[in-house]
């Protein structure tokens, strides 16, 4: 519970420095980067996450891997979290500066499910969609789920949009199982 | 069963049909991070309110206790074994609430107003959220009017008005609930055309039965039935098989269910049984959500938990119809220990206690209630006038008895005025048992205490006075009846009725000992 808070602090933090050095887009690229890595190794996140390897060592296996893909900034950045003894946050502060970047600039990220594969233009109509909807741009994502039956349902942060077969069919069943009761 | 026919179930289902829209459903989800003991965490939920009622799979419903920074703590209120990790969690965007109205008496619900009694649904339409906000100063008038629990011990010394908190307190088996069954049965009176015309409003009771034996409640609910009080009464079971979060609202449930009438201008009575062990409950799911705990391991707030209940027992103002709620909370002590925890906060809550002792029980004084240190604070602006008279010296007297029959126990020789103040207290003592489901009308108890208190009953054997009792209020029902009514009407005993009533008993008196 007190991680998300440190998360939040040192991701704040990183968000107004990067809008003052104007590198917010590179931060964020760096650390979506970093994200990915650690997504894909568990090796790396464990060995960064581990109280029993040191500092120094930490630093310089990283300066390796990413040295060549990140930003300067970022980097002096991780070595300030290792510094701190908060790499054990550091992918929650990750995690939470791309959440307060897309905030800041407005961007949500819309996931949705459908039952069958959208086409382009499917796609852009439910992107136009919710961008009117919400007042924002939208970051699309979308997965085939046969379960659906037909329709789609997207979600965003915690609200959901269900227009899915499935959910009807739960709907009309919870109706029916009320009506019968009434009806006894 | 009835005959089926085909095109009567397409009808039905095609009625069912016609209001079912296609729009799109637009809900809050979560995710349950953990689960166990009856309680959720869950991520998400950004949107919930505090104590929102929330939907899990498989038809189980939680509410949230717990709004944390990053997560929402949820008690269930069914089977947390049917509820998996990982699961979706989804959003009523309803506080707990509860129906309520006229439809609701004469049923036996769970706390979250379903009912339990296989009776069909409610249809009770209106539904007031069971956590609701205490009244102001303003909205509030002092308590004025009696409630008649139909106990002469009570409504003579320990009277009870509409809008008032009375604790009752003692141990296991003394008799606590039978106090409060006898006192939701007596409303009964309130309900009859008489009472009507002499200007009594009705009364509406709720009982709320927490963590008590299922077949202890349905004992219960069958002797109200037998005995016609459950046309104005509703019945709230949290049995000890329910989850602790049910037991936890089950008086708030109720309280919501009173106020409804209070705050439309009738009159209400709320039994909570009892109290203790909606507090243990609380502590159950306090510790289950982490939250510190302090004295006896119950949470910092089980003081609150209780005051907020019964500071909604209120008389309401002229200007808002002069509805009332009374509370009639119950505690069970543990060996008389009325200094633990639990007891004294809920004694300081209340405007007074009836305390009963199990050995005063034992020794067949039945209500077995200690007198000298039951109290009601504000109830005595409540009592008739008629009572207030009878009841002054009785107090006393008792009082006086008690101090002396400890001495008697020495067996010293006693002089004549100390034999005299045993003898009409021992009188007194057994003029005051009374049956369980026997409750008495007031006039009944004025004329029968009036007849105690004046010293008719002096000559008479201890083990006579029941019988004596008993006749004698026949006597006055067939011969006297005038005297019934005017005490009825008038609430008052005017020097020409007290003559009445003095001759009356003389004659009663000359009869009687015959048969001695």
């Amino acid at each position: 519970m007190g991680d998300s808070k440190v998360a939040y602090r040192y991701a704040s933090s990183l968000l107004q420095t990067a809008l003052e050095n104007n590198t917010l887009e590179k931060v964020y690229h760096d650390l979506k980067l970093l994200i990915e890595n650690f997504d894909k190794s568990g090796e790396l996140k464990r060995a960064v996450e581990s109280p029993v390897i040191k500092p120094e060592i930490k630093i310089s296996f990283l300066k390796e891997i990413f040295s060549k893909k990140m930003d300067k900034e970022t980097l002096k950045f991780i070595r300030f979290v290792i510094d701190k003894n908060r790499e054990d946050v550091l992918y929650l502060i990750a995690e939470k500066f791309i959440d307060l970047r897309n905030e800041h600039l407005g961007i949500v990220e819309l996931d949705v499910k459908t039952a069958f594969k959208f086409n382009e233009d499917q796609k852009q109509t439910v992107k136009s969609k919710f961008e009117k909807l919400l007042k924002k741009t939208v970051n699309l994502n979308v997965v085939v789920d046969n379960s659906l039956i037909g329709g789609f349902i997207a979600k965003v942060g915690d609200t959901v949009y269900d227009a899915s077969l499935k959910h009807q069919l739960e709907l009309l069943k919870k109706e029916f199982a009320q009506g019968s009761r009434s009806l006894n | 069963m009835s005959e089926v026919r085909p095109d009567e179930i397409s009808a039905i289902l095609r009625k069912q049909l016609s209001g079912f829209g296609s729009e799109t459903d637009i809900y809050d989800v979560g995710t349950v991070l953990q689960i166990g003991d009856g309680i959720a965490l869950v991520y998400g939920l950004g949107k919930v309110m505090l104590s929102e009622l929330v939907e899990f799979p498989n038809d189980v419903i939680g509410m949230v206790l717990n709004l944390e920074e990053d997560s929402v703590g949820c008690v269930l209120f069914g089977d947390s074994s049917l509820v998996k990790e990982g699961d979706t969690v989804k959003r009523t965007k309803r506080v707990a609430s509860i129906q309520v109205g006229e439809d609701m008496l004469g049923r036996v619900i769970n706390p979250l107003g379903q009912p339990i009694d296989g009776k069909g649904a409610i249809n009770s339409k209106k539904y007031l959220p069971i956590e609701r906000k205490a009244l102001g100063v303003i909205q509030r008038q002092p308590v004025k009017e009696p409630l008649q629990t139909g106990i002469a011990a009570v409504d003579s010394m320990i009277p009870i008005g509409r809008g008032q908190r009375e604790l009752i307190i003692g141990d296991r088996q003394t008799g606590k609930t039978a106090v409060a069954i006898d006192a939701i049965i007596n409303q009964k009176i309130t309900h009859t055309e008489e009472a009507k015309s002499l200007g009594i409003k009705p009364v509406f009771c709720v009982y709320v039965a927490i963590g008590q034996k299922s077949s202890t409640v349905a004992q219960v609910v069958a002797k109200l039935q037998e005995q016609g009080a459950m046309d104005y009464t509703t019945v709230i079971v949290a049995s000890a098989s329910e989850p602790a979060p049910l037991q936890f609202i089950a008086p708030y449930s109720g309280a919501t269910l009173g106020e409804h009438f209070r705050d439309n201008g009738m009159h209400a009575l709320v039994v909570y049984d009892d109290l203790s062990k909606q507090a243990a409950a609380y502590r159950e799911l306090s510790l289950l959500l982490r939250r510190p705990p302090g004295r006896e391991a119950y949470p910092g707030d089980v003081f609150y938990l209780h005051s907020r209940l019964l500071e909604r027992a209120s008389k309401l103002s002229e200007d808002l119809g002069g509805g009332s709620l009374t509370a009639l909370p119950i505690i069970e002590t543990q060996q008389g220990d009325v200094s633990a925890y639990i007891p004294t906060n809920v004694i300081s809550i209340t405007d007074g206690q009836i305390y009963l002792e199990s050995n005063l029980f034992n020794a067949g004084v039945r209500p077995a209630i200690n007198v000298g240190i039951s109290v009601s604070r504000v109830g005595g602006n409540a009592q008739i006038k008629a009572m207030k008279k009878v009841a002054g010296t009785l107090k006393l007297d008792l009082a006086q008895y008690r101090e002396l029959e400890a001495f008697a126990k020495f067996g010293s020789d006693l002089d004549k005025s100390t034999q005299k103040t045993l003898a009409k207290g021992a009188r007194l003592v057994e003029l005051l048992k009374q049956n369980q489901y026997t409750p008495m009308p007031v006039e009944r108890m004025v004329v029968g205490l009036f007849i105690g208190t004046n010293g008719y009953m002096d000559n008479i054997p201890v083990p006579d006075i029941k019988r004596f009792e008993k006749e004698v209020l026949e006597y006055f029902e067939v011969k006297h009846k005038d005297i019934y009514d005017v005490i009825k009407k008038e609430k008052v005993i005017s020097d020409s009725t007290t003559e009445k009533i003095k001759t009356a008993a003389e004659e009663f008196l000359k009869v009687f000992k015959k048969s001695i």
